[in-house]
């Protein structure tokens, strides 16, 4: 069978396969961000049960929450919009994700950088504020227009950490920023490096999962839970994928700037649930900040650590 | 407010044939594995609208918290109705908090589950001479647990909560599909006690159809008595109305809410 | 015939560098344009003018089409259908602007040439002229079809004059096409005074408060031409000459005491337009109560033309490198960072103005403001990727702010207010517009895969690279205000309880909608595949003398970050999709609701009572930063204007006490004295 090695060799040789594994990167990654987010959400949960004492969700509990709403019988749709929103909230993340490298796939991290996914991340949010402003109910309204103060707020030391971060490295890419931190161990991880933006970029992460005491724009006894006033069903449980996505956005993202990513996926993983539960347990022993102590509060502390930081970082 | 006497009278239920019967399978084998895997997730995944009416509420935090920890169960309570399962009713319910109840329940997506917690949501338990308290829950909407005591212990709500999840996981607990099939008989009862001009903004008989809930008592006199005076309740569809593409159409066929 | 109308086309399409694929257009224009040709009338009229035209000098063709308009529409803009006329006419212009091929080919000089005591003012198009004139044309020529139709009905029957609206946008469009044609300070002047006159022509059409919005702009603008002319004479006291190269050869040989009084004295005259910090409060009024269609077009164009004269002088002129070397006494800063930091505040105060709007029209004219900021400051940077970020900043601002405010028009077309507490829930009965505003708004606050992400990103990527993390700092947060007072504009028009009042209200009439749609399209494509807007943009960079920025069709390439957007958006779409397959593949079969069957504490919803959130929409924001709007802008330009009021009244009765000839005479012998 000289003949057929031949010719399959050959027809091998003549075809470009690295596109196969873009496409393979592309499906794999939002998939296991999205399992990953289950897992992250799973512990979340746990850290809340066990700080109070109790036994928490058994290990399927996120999975079995968004089977169940996905399968409710009759689902209450506000309009077009109202699903679009949620269409874009799923989608927004699961296109951001690909643009964070983790071990083993880059996706199109050299193609988008750190702005593209910071800008990536506003559009779940865009779609979800769409989509509460279609349900007609002023307290989702409400509920957006603080998530978008809050937004306002913990942004301000976000960019900061990310301008120190892009700046040190001299570059927006994460897969350089990655190689970088990694070439030295962890004397060069950004943590060790920029210890003050390090510290500036975990309190923007509180306000970025909306843990408590930055949870102001839920506050369920107040304006029941705000966005999610009006959404059930299927509704409901895009958003509870989409908080999957952007817990593990979040987490990886931090793991990316300061911890030096991942060497592998057992280290990567450790670090991603590390970072993930450090808010989770700050969350739990403190009450909510109303919206403008919580803007005051971002735009004092974490920005003017952060421009130390940055200070630090440029002399 | 309408007089009672022009409501007619809801006469004794009549039974009615409901469509699935509990506990039925679909032939088709992975149909059947998917919809033991989807009553499954339903049965583990409970959120919980309490609606703390009377005195039953609070024995809601023990059960919730570290001593017994429903979240075990996968039970959490949530806030709005459209996000939750399971209608807790915690005690009396008078004529006006009913209305609300009834508002609540409607607006929730099926499957749905009402738990009538405390005596008094059994039979009025000692508001039974109360001209103002609604006595039989299930008169008003399907019930589908009771929890009976004066006030039931935090083991007794968890039991009550471990009944309702073996019903559903083995697809006993289909109360909700009652409501639509019987509507006009809950209706009845509903406008006895609220008067005829009684109406709630969810559009029941149009869910019924949408998702073909509907029932040979769906409709009845009752349901004819709410079309007399009701306000309407179609949704507001985005229309494209380009005047100068739809000039051949009149402006009396295009439909739309007049309120 | 060596010209026919097929090869024009054909020289128009050569000279746009279209990608091989547009063939079978062009193909379908060939086949149309030969039965035209064919006809009788063409062969006896329209041969012969065509011809003419053709053997025109291109940047006269341009002049000459663009006068065309404007005496046209002065004779016959009273018209029903002078409206299309002028469509047509814009278009005209726009294919004239395309065979001059200034932007890839040489600068072309025009053969018009006025001599005045000796001195020649003549006009000459290059890269940055041709870029200029293509955004001013294409607003032009897409507020005149928004213009139109039903638009101008109701202007009519409103009692007022289409002949005057048709005037004022030709008219403006000619200075426009004058002033960045400009070769010489003579010129140059010239078209700026018509420019001014032009848009307060425009502006204070429709009389009320837009008068006197207009009026207040005059008062500003004759202090910043003021400002140019002093300018202009101390150029000429250095060069003894208005032409350019005489210029730049001058202001080499300048102090430097003496270029920060030019800076000072042109970068003030052109801020005025601009509405740059501490100029910036005419802007406002003027451009959101002028009639709409004009409303889009000042709002889209006209103040970019202060951005123009400090492209010429201050960036092509001057240079950024010397004005670094401009130390102010005892700061640390330069001129450039000086003129940086004016741009970052003109970014925040004005964004954070917006904010506070309740008129959908004055939220969007704060924000034209703001935006201005985006481009000087990516120009202020100097390097490949800001300015060029800045430059194409102009055109996606202009594309995405022309079909915002194109769908703020028609609500109030079909509406009557642009108050944003008396609207709501329209997204049911115009669901088209609210699809041109969703695209506007998330171009206007930069996200991806709208155009303005990308004019944006490359600003703030320069930013990063340049190492200036205060002014990225600033910049974000006028992205971030920006994003919180857009989603307050499409939420309290478009979503929530739609009213009673508005319950029949049908969509934008087609003659709107079409330009807005457009519009909308051109915003996504330029955010999908920068490539084409970054080629032209690299073309002006060259001709400045520029870095020149290194572009791709999908964006950027560049090892430390680079950008594109065909794989974004790409991503993007398939992440939709994969959102659209789990939510409506994996969920379960949903039902519409009416609106008043929602959340409401058990309360029973009813349609006279209003559910709804729109008046004071950030309160939580408000009462940290609520204080912070002091008005000290308002306040210094009231007392201004009080302490110029006092100095006239003072003269006034002066005059009236001595004798007025005498007094007269004194006051010009000491003005005489002092000039001399």
């Amino acid at each position: 069978m000289d003949w057929l090695s031949a010719v399959s060799l050959d027809g091998l040789a003549a075809v470009d396969f690295r596109w196969l594994g873009l496409v393979l990167e592309l499906i794999l990654m939002p998939l296991i961000a999205f399992v990953v987010g289950l897992g992250l959400v799973l512990m979340l949960r746990k850290i809340a049960a066990r700080l109070q004492r109790r036994v928490g969700p058994p290990l399927l509990q996120p999975l079995w929450d968004i089977i169940k709403l996905h399968a409710k019988e009759t689902q209450t749709s506000h309009g077009l919009i109202h699903e679009i929103g949620i269409v874009m909230a799923i989608g927004g993340y699961v296109a951001a994700v690909t643009l964070l490298p983790v071990p083993g796939m880059n996706g199109l991290a050299a193609q988008g950088g750190l702005i593209a996914l910071l800008y990536m991340t506003m559009i779940p949010s865009l779609g979800l504020a769409l989509g509460v402003g279609q349900c007609a109910n002023p307290n989702g309204s409400i509920g957006i227009s603080r998530a978008l103060t809050a937004m306002l707020a913990y942004d301000v030391p976000m960019v900061i950490v990310i301008f120190g971060v892009a700046f040190h490295f001299g570059s927006l890419n994460l897969v350089y920023l990655i190689a970088a931190q990694q070439a030295g161990g962890i004397a060069t991880w950004g943590i060790v490096q920029m210890p003050l933006l390090a510290l500036a970029g975990l309190f923007a992460l509180q306000g970025m999962l909306g843990k408590q005491p930055f949870e102001i724009y839920v506050a369920p006894a107040e304006i029941a839970t705000g966005p999610m006033v009006e959404m059930g069903g299927k509704f409901l449980g895009g958003l509870f994928v989409m908080q999957c996505f952007q817990l593990y956005t979040a987490g990886v993202l931090y793991v990316a700037l300061f911890l030096g990513g991942g060497e592998n996926w057992l280290t990567f993983l450790f670090k991603v649930f590390v970072v993930t539960a450090i808010p989770m347990t700050i969350a739990m022993v403190f009450p909510r900040y109303r919206t403008e102590d919580m803007v005051r509060l971002f735009w004092k502390w974490p920005t003017m650590i952060g421009l130390l930081g940055i200070a630090f970082v440029m002399n | 407010m309408t007089h009672i006497d022009q409501v007619p009278t809801p006469g004794a239920p009549r039974p009615v044939e409901i469509g699935v019967k509990p506990g039925t399978k679909r032939t088709n084998p992975f149909a059947r594995v998917f919809d033991e895997l989807v009553r499954f997730a339903q049965s583990r995944s409970l959120f919980m609208l309490h609606y703390c009416t009377g005195c039953g509420a609070v024995e809601l935090p023990p059960a919730m918290t570290s001593r017994f920890d429903m979240e075990r169960l996968g039970i959490q309570p949530m806030v709005s109705p459209r996000q939750a399962d399971i209608l807790l009713i915690t005690g009396y319910v008078s004529v006006k908090t009913l209305k609300r109840v009834i508002l609540t329940y409607e607006q929730m997506n099926s499957p749905k589950y009402v738990i009538g917690i405390c005596s008094c949501t059994v039979n009025g338990g000692m508001y039974w001479q109360s001209y103002a308290t609604a006595k039989k829950l299930n008169d008003y909407m399907p019930v589908d647990i009771y929890i009976a005591g004066c006030m039931p212990r935090p083991e007794a709500v968890i039991e009550g909560l471990r009944g309702l999840i073996e019903n559903i996981r083995t697809g006993r607990a289909d109360a909700w599909k009652d409501y639509y099939r019987r509507y006009d008989h809950y209706l009845g009862n509903q406008q006895r006690l609220f008067g005829a001009d009684w109406q709630t903004p969810t559009d029941v008989i149009a869910e019924a159809r949408h998702y073909d809930l509907f029932g040979p008592a769906t409709l009845g006199a009752h349901t004819a008595l709410l079309e007399q005076h009701q306000r309407p309740l179609e949704a507001l569809e985005m229309r494209i109305e380009i005047p100068e593409l739809m000039r051949r159409r009149s402006r009396s066929d295009q439909g739309g809410t007049a309120q | 015939m060596a010209t026919s109308p097929t090869t024009v086309v054909d020289q128009l399409l050569a000279g746009l560098h279209l990608p091989d694929g547009f063939d079978a257009v062009a193909g379908v224009i060939r086949e149309f344009l030969d039965q035209v040709t064919n006809s009788a009338i063409w062969t006896r009229y329209g041969q012969q003018s065509l011809e003419w035209l053709i053997g025109m000098n291109p940047v006269d063709r341009l002049f000459m089409l663009s006068a065309l308009t404007l005496l046209l529409m002065l004779l016959l803009g009273r018209l029903r259908s002078a409206g299309v006329l002028a469509v047509l006419l814009y278009g005209a212009q726009f294919a004239a602007l395309l065979s001059t091929d200034t932007l890839f080919g040489a600068p072309l000089a025009a053969a018009v040439r006025i001599t005045v005591a000796d001195q020649s003012l003549h006009w000459s198009y290059d890269a940055l002229s041709w870029f200029f004139a293509m955004i001013t044309i294409g607003t032009g020529f897409v507020t005149a079809w928004y213009a139109a139709g039903s638009w101008m009905r109701r202007y009519r029957e409103a009692g007022r004059s289409a002949r005057a609206f048709h005037v004022a946008l030709a008219l403006n469009c000619f200075g426009m096409l004058l002033l960045v044609g400009s070769a010489d300070l003579l010129s140059l002047f010239l078209g700026w005074e018509l420019v001014s006159w032009a848009s307060f022509l425009l502006m204070a059409l429709v009389g009320g408060p837009a008068a006197q919005a207009a009026l207040k702009y005059l008062a500003y603008a004759i202090s910043g031409a003021m400002l140019i002319l002093g300018a202009i004479a101390l150029i000429y006291g250095i060069s003894g000459s208005f032409e350019y190269d005489a210029v730049v050869a001058a202001i080499r040989s300048m102090t430097d005491a003496q270029v920060w009084t030019l800076l000072l004295l042109l970068g003030g005259g052109f801020a005025v337009k601009l509405g740059l910090l501490p100029f910036h409060l005419w802007q406002a009024a003027a451009y959101a109560e002028a009639p709409g269609a004009g409303s889009v077009f000042l709002g889209a164009i006209s103040a970019r033309m202060g951005l123009f004269g400090i492209i010429v002088f201050i960036v092509g002129m001057i240079g950024v490198s010397r004005l670094m070397t401009l130390e102010i006494p005892y700061t640390f800063m330069s001129s450039r960072e000086l003129i940086a930091w004016i741009a970052a505040l003109t970014i925040i105060v004005p964004t954070y103005t917006a904010l506070q709007q309740h008129d959908a029209r004055y939220l969007l004219a704060w924000h034209g403001i703001g935006q201005g900021g985006y481009m000087l400051l990516g120009l202020m940077v100097g390097d490949a990727v800001g300015s060029a970020g800045g430059l194409l900043h102009c055109f996606n601002y202009a594309i995405t702010q022309a079909a915002l405010l194109m769908a703020v028009f028609a609500v109030v077309h079909r509406t009557g207010t642009a108050d944003l507490n008396q609207l709501g829930g329209l997204v049911t009965r115009m669901p088209l517009t609210f699809l041109v505003l969703l695209f506007g708004i998330i171009s206007l606050a930069g996200l991806p895969p709208m155009a303005g992400f990308v004019s944006k990103w490359m600003v703030y990527r320069s930013l990063i690279t340049e190492g200036m993390p205060l002014l990225f700092v600033a910049a974000v947060v006028g992205t971030l205000g920006t994003i919180l007072s857009v989603y307050k504009l499409i939420h309290n028009i478009f979503l929530g309880q739609l009213r009673v009042e508005h319950q029949e209200v049908a969509e934008a009439p087609l003659s709107m909608l079409i330009p807005m749609l457009g519009l909308s399209a051109l915003i996504f494509l330029a955010g999908f595949i920068p490539g084409p807007a970054l080629s032209w943009v690299a073309q002006v960079q060259g001709q400045l003398g520029l870095p020149v920025v290194p572009w791709v069709l999908g964006g950027i390439v560049d090892p430390r970050g680079g950008l594109d957007m065909i794989w974004l958006v790409g991503i993007l779409m398939a992440g939709f999709g994969v959102g659209a397959l789990v939510f409506y593949g994996f969920g379960g079969r949903s039902r519409r609701v009416h609106q008043l069957d929602n959340y409401a504490g058990g309360h029973f919803l009813t349609a006279d009572v209003h559910y709804q959130y729109s008046d004071n929409f950030y309160a939580g924001l408000m009462h940290l930063i609520g204080p912070w709007y002091r008005g000290s802008f308002r306040w210094l330009e009231r007392s201004l204007a009080a302490t110029l009021d006092l100095v006239s009244f003072g003269a006034e009765g002066l005059y009236r006490l001595a004798q007025p000839t005498l007094l007269m005479l004194a006051a010009a012998v000491a003005m005489l004295a002092w000039v001399l």
